[in-house]
């Protein structure tokens, strides 16, 4: 959700790879077979984030509203308000996010600030999983 | 059909036998047989090399033939860390039981085939385990089910390492206590970020609330786990990768090898063992036995959560260096799926 590198900067990447393997003369150095299936194994994993894409910012945008559902604190009105539009992405969703914790009382007990951390929580598990989920059209 | 020869760069092996002569490790007659660049290393690169020794040959062995490996700082490396200090602390091991490679030479110019400065050291039997492939978490679990051999030498190394003489290890090493130590890495990720995380951000606030008391510094390895070892014969037959060492607190070693990765954890879970070597009562029980330190599980804990932190802080910097274009190296931007996970462990880790 939170991930620097868009699936374009990355296939790109994964393509210079390709390029250079094919010019290649003679037989691959170890640093250079690393390269390929570091390559390979971004293909694989970006795969799988794209397919949970979707549904895992679905769900934190619905989660977080749920949480912040009657909270008038300034800085829970704010995220609020800015979790609103559907089409809110996961890096700013982050952000909001990171701005709502810093802005709430870090001494005692807040019912809001516990449950924004559950919510992290389960999004690393949702987000390890679709990592980890075997493909559409393919296994692992 | 037969493997394709690697071509041995003649720049680099002029460079290579210029510095091994002028420390005394190479002769006249010496000659670069073999140089090819290894798979790993993400802020070094490292070269095996093949090096023969007229002077030394004898019967069956008459080129004297010696391996080696070059470990160099290339520009745009991934941390800015001092290979001097590096070269410096492998020189002060030399004379210490844990098994570390003899150096053989350091080339400090900036301005060399190998791209940035580097050093020579002997190459040591053994293989190093990568506890993300299952078959070699097997032969882990199965030395700890059998004669742990690789565990207790990973634990009484680690001893031994924090047991190295203060003013020796002091020369050598950057002091570096727990508030540098946290400062260093949460500047690092500052600096580096290309977005705002916010279970980092917090993690930083929790791990600084749990400063503990401090002890005695000593010698720190700072990336200490089994992936950083060489294992030969069911012993650990070197330690490798000092990089990252200080002299500060010894903690950070035991909490850092905890990390849930570092047994192989990746998108799936790894080895129950800490370290996918050994049950973790077990290897701190030891430890205390032989360094006289006592360990507080709540300790390592934060400890734990710090060298998440550094690891997060260190994929930070390979995926803004790859973004930057300052580097085509793609495991850096593989890093980037590293992430997930250690967000998971740190919320585990403050208990959320």
């Amino acid at each position: 959700m939170f991930n620097a590198l868009t699936p374009p900067q990355l296939l790109a990447g994964v393509g210079r790879v390709l390029r250079a393997s094919a010019d290649a003369d003679g037989a691959l150095e170890d640093y250079q077979r690393s390269q390929v299936l570091s390559a390979y194994s971004v293909t694989r994993l970006l795969a799988g984030e794209l397919q949970g894409a979707d549904a895992l910012r679905a769900w934190t945008r619905a989660a977080l509203l749920d949480a912040l559902a009657g909270d008038g604190r300034p800085p829970a009105v704010a995220a609020r308000e800015q979790l609103a539009d559907p089409a809110v992405g996961g890096v700013r969703i982050g952000e909001l996010v990171a701005d709502l914790l810093a802005a709430l009382p870090r001494a005692g007990a807040d019912p809001v600030r516990d449950a924004v951390r559950a919510i992290l929580r389960e999004l690393a598990d949702r987000e390890q999983a679709a990592l980890a989920a075997p493909l559409d059209g393919g296994a692992r | 059909m037969a493997a394709e020869a690697i071509a041995v760069d003649a720049a680099k092996a002029a460079a290579l036998l210029e510095t091994m002569r002028a420390a005394g490790a190479a002769e006249s007659g010496s000659v670069v047989t073999y140089l090819e660049q290894l798979e790993g290393g993400w802020s070094r690169h490292s070269y095996a090399a093949r090096v023969t020794h007229p002077d030394r040959g004898g019967a069956g062995d008459p080129d004297g033939e010696r391996a080696y490996i070059v470990r160099a700082r290339p520009r745009g490396s991934l941390l800015d860390t001092d290979l001097g200090e590096e070269f410096r602390v492998f020189s002060l091991l030399q004379r210490e039981s844990p098994p570390t490679p003899a150096v053989r030479g350091f080339e400090p110019s900036e301005q060399t085939p190998f791209d940035g400065p580097f050093f020579v050291m002997d190459r040591l039997g053994g293989r190093a385990p990568n506890v993300w492939r299952r078959p070699e978490r097997d032969e882990l679990a199965a030395d700890w089910a059998s004669s742990r051999g690789i565990a207790h030498d990973l634990v009484a190394h680690l001893a031994a390492i924090h047991a190295i003489d203060a003013g020796r290890a002091a020369a050598a090493a950057t002091a570096r206590d727990f508030q540098r130590t946290v400062d260093r890495w949460q500047d690092v990720y500052e600096q580096m970020k290309l977005v705002r995380d916010p279970v980092v951000d917090e993690a930083y606030a929790w791990v600084r609330s749990r400063e503990p008391d401090p002890v005695a510094p000593c010698l720190v390895h700072g990336d200490y786990r089994i992936g950083n070892c060489l294992i030969d014969g069911g012993r650990v037959s070197g330690i490798l990768d000092w990089e990252l060492c200080s002299f500060g607190d010894p903690r950070f070693d035991l909490g850092y090898m905890a990390l849930d990765y570092h047994a192989g954890k990746f998108t799936t879970p790894g080895s129950s063992l800490l370290n996918a070597v050994a049950e973790r009562d077990w290897f701190h029980e030891r430890y205390a036995l032989l360094s006289g330190r006592p360990v507080d599980p709540e300790v390592v804990r934060t400890f734990t959560a710090l060298g998440a932190l550094m690891l997060f802080a260190i994929m930070t910097t390979g995926i803004r260096v790859y973004a930057d274009a300052r580097t085509r190296d793609v495991r850096m931007a593989w890093g980037r799926f590293v992430l997930p996970g250690l967000r998971q462990d740190l919320t585990a880790l403050m208990g959320w």
